[in-house]
């Protein structure tokens, strides 16, 4: 155990050394419009949703989120099973080099169970992502009403049509 | 005596194959597929301002979905695109729509709670609820399935469900669902369709 601390803080001596020099995977990651979901009064569950960059030659791994928001916070993804969709943790996402990674409506979402307030839109909630080398990233992210998502989505992909 | 022996298979055979040609009819009443088509119907189930029949809304175009409060994802996206669609009718079209969101979780899902549930979407949203029983027989009809979800957490249960959107016609008979995902214009489309029938 002390061992391991021991080595814990050579490797993170190391890392803060080597910062200038190769990074942190908080570091090479950039987050693209995150949000979390406004829920109505009351509800203890609600989600949250980004894009994450791997801006590196390497491949990353996100291997937690934390906020003080909820009770529980972690990360989830939802799949089809029997024609259900069902919801499981996940222990990691993957972050290729170079790729965005999408954490959106149905799919993979950052899940916050036993909210400790109301969200509602214009509210701001600190979320932090955890990375497999140990490097974190703190997030302030705003809370939206899923129907301006939408809108958002519906006007990106009317103007994708507009350039065909 | 090889040969004959082959002879014979091949005629047995024939004779199978014949029979088989003559006699065997699929019954098509059973392919899944066709067993499985959602037929639809009325039911009974309750709010938090007393009982809704799905009869009452005769006339009025309904929108139905299955899910559940604590839902973080999936229900809010149906209910936020159900929502958004909405907003896009003119008031007297708006008038002749009633959503329909059938908790699947009675057992947390409190008529009061349901009621707030479904205002904070939209005014025209009422949620509903019953026994897990009377849930159950109103999904069957409509092609809907639920269950708890084997994964537990520290934070209770959630529900596996299926997500679509239904929508009923005026006469009270199911036209169409829309799966989850769909892009809303999807569901506006249907809609004026619905609507425009008198």
């Amino acid at each position: 155990m002390k061992l391991k601390n021991y080595f814990a803080m050579f490797l993170m001596g190391l890392m803060f050394g080597a910062q200038a020099v190769a990074g942190t995977a908080a570091d090479a990651v950039s987050v693209n419009d995150p949000y979390v979901r406004a829920m109505p009064p009351g509800q203890p569950t609600s989600a949250g949703f980004m894009g994450i960059t791997n801006n590196s030659k390497q491949d990353l791994v996100l291997k937690d989120a934390e906020g003080s928001v909820a009770k529980k916070v972690e990360l989830h993804t939802h799949t089809m099973k029997d024609g259900m969709m069902s919801m499981h943790k996940v222990d990691k996402i993957d972050l290729p080099a170079g790729k965005m990674v999408m954490l959106k409506p149905g799919g993979l979402h950052v899940m916050l169970m036993g909210l400790k307030q109301d969200l509602k839109p214009g509210d701001n909630v600190s979320l932090t992502l955890v990375f497999s080398d140990g490097s974190k990233k703190q997030l302030e992210v705003p809370v939206r009403k899923i129907q301006m998502m939408m809108k958002k989505q519906d006007a990106k992909q009317h103007n994708k049509h507009m350039h065909h | 005596m090889h040969r004959s022996l082959l002879i014979g298979v091949i005629l047995l055979l024939a004779v199978v194959v014949l029979v088989l040609g003559l006699f065997w009819e699929p019954d098509k009443t059973i392919s899944p597929e066709i067993a499985q088509k959602p037929q639809g119907g009325d039911f009974t189930l309750q709010s938090s301002t007393g009982p809704v029949h799905l009869k009452e809304f005769r006339g009025k175009v309904v929108v139905l979905f299955f899910g559940y409060t604590m839902c973080p994802d999936v229900c809010p996206t149906s209910m936020g695109q159900l929502s958004l669609v909405l907003n896009d009718l003119p008031e007297e079209e708006l008038a002749q729509v009633q959503g329909l969101f059938i908790s699947v979780d009675p057992e947390r899902d409190t008529l009061e709670r349901l009621q707030t549930y479904g205002q904070y979407f939209h005014s025209r949203i009422q949620g509903v609820t019953g026994t897990l029983e009377q849930v159950a027989a109103v999904a069957k009809m409509y092609g809907a399935a639920f269950r708890k979800s084997e994964q537990q957490n520290g934070e209770g249960y959630s529900m596996d469900h299926t997500a679509d959107l239904y929508l009923i016609d005026r006469d009270g008979s199911l036209h169409s669902s829309v799966r989850h995902g769909a892009p809303s214009s999807e569901l506006l489309q249907l809609l004026r369709q619905l609507l425009s029938r008198d």
